[in-house]
């Protein structure tokens, strides 16, 4: 029992980790009703930036979390304009491909730049070890779950005490509507990816220096753990995008206690095939399932 | 005033609009008449920007607002209370109305509050249900919070969209009063209607689209007494 | 003149026209996958367990292979019957990734003269030594691949012309319709999933005897991307929109030497573009019709 419960503790804390992953990607879909499946190669080359940094500058984390952050928008301004902004309104399935396609270039890009199998990643944060009771957290995971708190109360805040944030929400609400207003939807689309962008480099230099390295599966990894939370919480949702990667923390931390790797990423996709086939529509439901497809019909 | 001049707006190889005219005075109700299909929203479109028109010429006051983005003439002063309302279901009546709003800048925050104040005046049902969801109002609670939101754009003209559509009898008298005490408070107001009884009883001037040209204009009172119009749109035994 | 080297080239683009074929069928139904590479790999394994660990003739193996394949592909089709869109894709990503996560688990190895052979996990499978075994050159391997892949043409032509291929055309271009046509999308739906999972399916079991050893790592979805996007490029219009695309990536870009390690770049960036300019392909459905009136106009001169 009490692996089960550390297990949770530690899935809840890695959860947070992918929470903000889904948040990048339930933000872009909200606005744009679009998947950007780049959003993890983006982060990679980003923390590709930090790295580079942290060989050649400096050992100041705060640096390197700031060239991650950077490297991360201007990545992400290159899907947005070519994938996103490019394709017409209604080829959603259209974007997606293209922002696949996109997650192979840089892939390769990533290989080129930086050739080896792994590089090191600052440590934020000391390791030591907390216990209480008869169980245990790492601090840099605690840290990261303090950050990950931090951070989704700054998105909140801008969200719905800001002027843009407000843009935001109202565009993801109803596109048309907002072009009545007078709200220009492309620049929205543009703040949307920049915003989206600054919290994937953020989660990205968190989790990469959680774990003091990176590799070129980073890309992929971060793309499919938020793409798995989001589905699992509710695309579109952000309440669903925290809960969908808690969920996801807590079940793969279980699955990799007591059956390995494979099981451990097994386990993520059979819930997610599972939630898709089940409830669509996550955690949050099925009320997102029915506004999408009503978005559908008047596109 | 608004001036329309020959505006040819073109869905792709199609005219919706074939050169359509109309002039809109300040303090006057004035109306665009017609049957489905024959380009009244396409009209509004085009003044509101958010349709490119291929010729002619849309001038507000002298200043030309022909080929403006439709954010630049929402701060030109023309506010569009969209058909079917088009309210923010997800969002709170209060972000709805601040969403009016958006293009103001925000040294006019006093007077934002203000128009907030204002509107909630004149529409008290609005007032409380100020953090409710707009999507769960009523049909004319809705239509009410669309006049609102266009409202707080604190506009120079007001264009409505068939403002009428969807929404019982008795509610629809309640929005044509509404119309017509915003009217008599100095608010300009373009409307766009299928529902041409109603429409005569508010509308100083009317204009008559058909298949994207205007076909009549004139007073209610001339186009009551025009025959054809009389059996087309009014119904044999018109009052 | 045909050395080996590009024999394989071309037996590459053989097999890995099958699974864009395969891929091709759904989006013309309006079902876009990015799991085709499952029903690939089942076939692989199953085709190659078949001929190496049971002893059992080729062809049988083919059918057997392909024809698992598109039983799972029914189930699959089946199970997401209800879901449609983005959400349709991801299931099938995420059906596709089990499949491969599962072939790591997989290990069923029997003695054969003194040795243990069959799949063994991570490890791969590898002595799938049938062409060995019978004597079979490339050239006439090659000759093999092509020969499934012209019937597989010719099926598909066929199909394109017949009720059913106009049926799936309509529920690509709109469901709703169809359904007021008084058709029921879900036999048609479950019917494109089975033959296009067969379809990948020989592909897959002919790729395990071409290359003689399979690891579940190449069953990923990169190739159920790259399948996809054959289609997208090379245009929906036609059959030949798929091999087009493929021809591009394989035979030309993974051939010439300048293109060598920046091959992604290339094609994701050509993907990326094509879709802007051309969201259906270079043969897409309005361009193949062109192409059929001006041909017939020619005729009748």
């Amino acid at each position: 029992m009490t692996d089960f419960v550390q297990n949770c503790i530690d899935g809840l804390m890695f959860g947070s980790g992918y929470a903000l992953l889904a948040l990048g990607f339930t933000l872009v879909f909200g606005v744009m009703k679009r998947l950007n499946l780049s959003f993890g190669p983006s982060i990679m080359l980003g923390a590709y930036a930090g790295t580079w940094v942290y060989l050649n500058f400096s050992d100041s984390a705060w640096l390197v979390a700031l060239a991650t952050v950077i490297a991360t928008v201007a990545v992400g301004i290159y899907v947005e304009r070519l994938c996103f902004r490019a394709i017409r309104r209604d080829s959603t399935i259209a974007s997606m491909v293209s922002s696949f396609a996109i997650w192979m270039q840089l892939e390769e890009v990533a290989m080129h730049l930086l050739p080896e199998r792994t590089y090191p990643f600052p440590a934020f944060f000391t390791t030591t070890t907390i216990e209480f009771g008869p169980f245990y957290a790492r601090s840099e995971h605690i840290t990261m779950l303090l950050l990950t708190l931090l951070l989704l109360v700054l998105l909140h805040v801008f969200l719905f005490r800001t002027r843009p944030g407000l843009a935001l929400r109202l565009v993801s609400d109803n596109p048309l509507a907002s072009a009545y207003m007078g709200i220009n939807n492309s620049s929205i689309l543009f703040l949307a990816f920049a915003l989206v962008s600054v919290l994937g480099g953020l989660a990205g230099f968190l989790i990469l220096s959680a774990d003091t390295q990176v590799t070129p599966f980073f890309g992929l990894w971060a793309t499919f753990k938020g793409l798995i939370a989001m589905m699992l919480g509710g695309m579109g949702s952000l309440p669903g995008a925290i809960l969908g990667g808690l969920l996801l923390g807590v079940v793969e931390a279980n699955a990799f206690w007591y059956g390995g790797a494979v099981i451990r990423d097994l386990s993520a996709y059979l819930l997610l095939f599972v939630m898709l086939i089940v409830r669509p529509g996550g955690l949050i439901g099925q009320k997102i399932v029915a506004k999408q497809r009503a978005a559908d019909e008047r596109v | 005033m608004l001036k329309v001049e020959n505006i040819v707006t073109r869905y792709g190889a199609i005219e919706a609009l074939k050169g359509m005219s109309l002039e809109a005075q300040h303090g006057e109700v004035t109306c665009l008449l017609g049957p489905n299909g024959a380009g009244k929203t396409t009209t509004m479109f085009t003044i509101a920007g958010i349709l490119s028109s291929h010729s002619g010429s849309i001038t507000l006051d002298g200043i030309d607002l022909t080929h403006q983005s439709a954010p630049a003439i929402v701060r030109k002063g023309i506010a569009l209370v969209p058909e079917n309302r088009l309210v923010f279901p997800e969002m709170s009546v209060a972000d709805n109305l601040a969403a009016g709003a958006y293009c103001r800048p925000r040294s006019e925050k006093t007077a934002i509050d203000q128009d907030l104040a204002g509107v909630f005046d004149r529409f008290p049902p609005l007032k409380n249900r100020r953090e409710q969801l707009s999507g769960t109002l009523s049909g004319g609670e809705q239509q009410m919070l669309a006049i609102g939101r266009a409202l707080m754009a604190r506009p120079k003209i007001l264009m409505m969209d068939e403002p009428s559509l969807g929404l019982a009898p008795l509610i629809v008298d309640e929005i044509f009063k509404i119309i017509q005490q915003l009217n008599e408070e100095g608010v300009t107001i373009l409307l766009v209607e299928q529902n041409a009884r109603m429409a005569l009883k508010v509308a100083h001037k009317l204009y008559l689209l058909e298949q994207g040209t205007v076909t009549f204009e004139g007073s209610p009172t001339e186009m009551q007494q025009d025959e054809l119009i009389q059996r087309a749109y009014l119904g044999a035994g018109a009052d | 003149m045909l050395n080996d080297y590009v024999l394989t080239i071309i037996s590459n683009i053989g097999m890995i026209s099958l699974i864009a074929l395969s891929a091709y069928l759904l989006l013309v139904t309006g079902q876009i996958s990015f799991g085709q590479q499952a029903f690939f790999g089942i076939s692989a394994y199953a085709g190659a367990i078949a001929t190496t660990l049971w002893g059992w003739p080729f062809w049988l193996a083919l059918i057997f292979g392909s024809g698992l394949a598109g039983l799972a592909a029914g189930l699959i089709g089946l199970l997401t019957l209800r879901i449609s869109g983005m959400y349709f894709s991801i299931a099938t990503l995420a059906f596709a990734e089990m499949i491969r996560l599962s072939l790591f688990k997989l290990t069923y190895q029997i003695e054969i003269d003194g040795e243990l052979v069959g799949p063994n996990g991570a490890e791969g499978f590898g002595e799938i030594r049938w062409i060995f075994d019978h004597d079979i050159s490339v050239m006439e391997y090659t000759l093999l691949i092509y020969g499934v892949l012209m019937l597989v043409l010719v099926g598909m032509v066929l199909l394109e012309r017949s009720r059913l291929g106009m049926i799936f055309r309509m529920l690509g271009s709109d469901a709703l319709l169809t359904r007021a046509q008084g058709l029921n999308p879900v036999r048609y739906k479950i019917t494109a999933a089975v033959i296009a999972g067969f379809i990948a399916g020989l592909g897959g079991t002919l790729y395990a005897h071409s290359f003689t050893y399979i690891e579940p790592q190449i069953f990923n979805v990169m190739l159920g991307v790259h399948s996809l996007a054959y289609g997208l490029i090379g245009g929906l219009g036609t059959v030949l929109g798929p091999l087009i695309g493929v021809a591009i990536d394989i035979g030309f870009l993974e051939s010439i030497r300048i293109f060598q390690g920046y091959r992604m770049i290339v094609f994701g960036g050509l993907v990326a573009v094509m879709l802007i300019f051309m969201p259906r392909g270079i043969l897409d459905e309005a361009r193949v019709y062109w192409i059929k009136a001006v041909a017939r106009r020619w005729f009748n001169a």
